[in-house]
């Protein structure tokens, strides 16, 4: 939204609804990682934004490890049976719900053909009770209406492998579908750069 | 040419767009004396007999739904699971999304593209088409009816060049919609379209509206 970004229209805004703006910003921008990794590196990663001094408004990490995560069904029960709320009963929904909150979600993944695992993959295709059935066309391409009026940005961190230039443009493309933008794409090694998009 | 076509949607095949899709463009296989094996993900039961089938032949093609720009997270699962082989074996792709235009497709299809090396095998091309959610609510007359297109994609794959030819690369339709085709589909998606959807819900036993905000119900955040 383009409100919080400039501050011009930051004050004004502020002048015209005082305290709106305020109690999004709080609101959202808290970190949230989601680490599905196999070593689980979200733990070294979390250490090193406490030590930069940390997010003010807080962090999260999420370790998937032993956390039972089903894979997307396609059932549309989301979209036109339950809007809003996913047919399956695993520990998905609590996360989603994390997602929801968030300023910035961090997705930290192995890689496999260059791309992310399918444990993040699963994570990904499972935030649809956040968009709804409704179309509307937005920079000359067809898009869904959002469920809600805020979206978080969208980054990777990922381990092995990985074919950074596709990670960033399925990133960014991720992210235009959410409505967000993307925070960019980081190979472990260069997890400082990432922890730096954070504070 | 034998031609092992596996589904990668994990929607139940009853209810599978791409299911239907297949049905078609097999039809299309057969017209040209090609024959034909299918398979579909979705049941995990079958995925060593799948396996199997991709082991030993040399012709696949994988029919699948977009999901999130790129290939659903249970296909995904499944190719990890693929032992690698050479380039005797040809692996194609049938790409499908409910987005409309040929650009929201082709992120997925770059991934597809650059699969086939991983899995040592040669790329057979990218059949990309959308405009295909709405498959499943169709009458079975109406669904043969839209998915009849994908009977001549068969047919001109069953000629041997997989998705190479011009043919395929234009059946993907507009990349991008005209200016006054957006218009129209903005009006179509404020007005119509909303009651349509609202319908197909109400047939689901649905009675909610569809843009419930149903985490914030009390919050104060629905300015």
């Amino acid at each position: 939204m383009s409100v919080t970004t400039n501050p011009a229209n930051f004050s004004s805004l502020e002048r015209i609804k005082p305290g709106l703006e305020k109690r999004k910003e709080t609101k959202y921008r808290m970190v949230l990682m989601i680490d599905t990794t196999i070593k689980q590196i979200g733990k070294q990663i979390a250490e090193e934004l406490l030590h930069s001094g940390g997010n003010p408004a807080g962090f999260e990490l999420i370790d998937t490890t032993g956390m039972h995560i089903s894979h997307c069904v396609g059932c549309n029960y989301c979209w036109l049976k339950t809007p809003g709320v996913c047919a399956i009963k695993d520990d998905y929904e609590p996360i989603l719900k994390k997602m929801n909150e968030a300023g910035q979600v961090w997705l930290i993944s192995d890689t496999h053909f260059g791309f992310v695992s399918y444990q993040t993959k699963n994570i990904v295709d499972r935030v649809m009770p956040l968009v709804t059935m409704y179309l509307k066309v937005k920079d000359g391409q067809m898009r869904h209406v959002m469920r809600y009026d805020h979206q978080p940005d969208i980054g990777i961190i990922y381990t092995g492998e990985g074919d950074q230039a596709y990670l960033e443009r399925w990133c960014q493309r991720t992210a235009l579908n959410l409505g967000s933008r993307s925070l960019g794409v980081f190979p472990a090694e260069h997890r400082k750069e990432a922890v730096s998009c954070m504070l | 040419m034998h031609v092992v076509i596996i589904n990668g949607s994990p929607r139940v095949q009853k209810y599978s767009n791409t299911e239907k899709i297949i049905a078609s463009f097999a039809k299309g296989l057969s017209e040209k004396g090609a024959s034909f094996e299918t398979y579909a993900i979705s049941n995990r039961k079958s995925w060593e007999m799948i396996r199997e089938a991709y082991i030993k032949n040399e012709e696949i093609l994988i029919a699948l739904p977009l999901y999130v720009e790129c290939i659903p997270g249970l296909l995904l699962e499944f190719l990890e699971t693929l032992p690698k082989k050479d380039e005797h074996t040809r692996l194609s792709f049938l790409l499908q999304s409910g987005f409309a235009e040929g650009c929201q497709l082709r992120c997925g299809e770059e991934f597809l593209t650059k699969l086939p090396e991983y899995l040592g095998v040669r790329y057979g091309g990218c059949l990309v088409k959308g405009d295909n959610f709405g498959i499943r609510i169709l009458d079975e007359a109406k669904q043969e009816q839209v998915t009849k297109p994908y009977q001549a994609m068969g047919e001109l794959f069953a000629e041997g060049d997989g998705f190479f030819r011009e043919e395929a690369k234009k059946f993907t339709g507009p990349e991008y919609f005209s200016l006054p085709m957006r218009l129209m589909l903005q009006f179509v998606f404020k007005t119509f379209a909303k009651k349509m959807f609202q319908k197909a819900a109400a047939s689901l036993g649905c009675n909610t509206p569809l843009d419930e905000k149903i985490w914030e119900t009390n919050s104060g955040c629905r300015e």
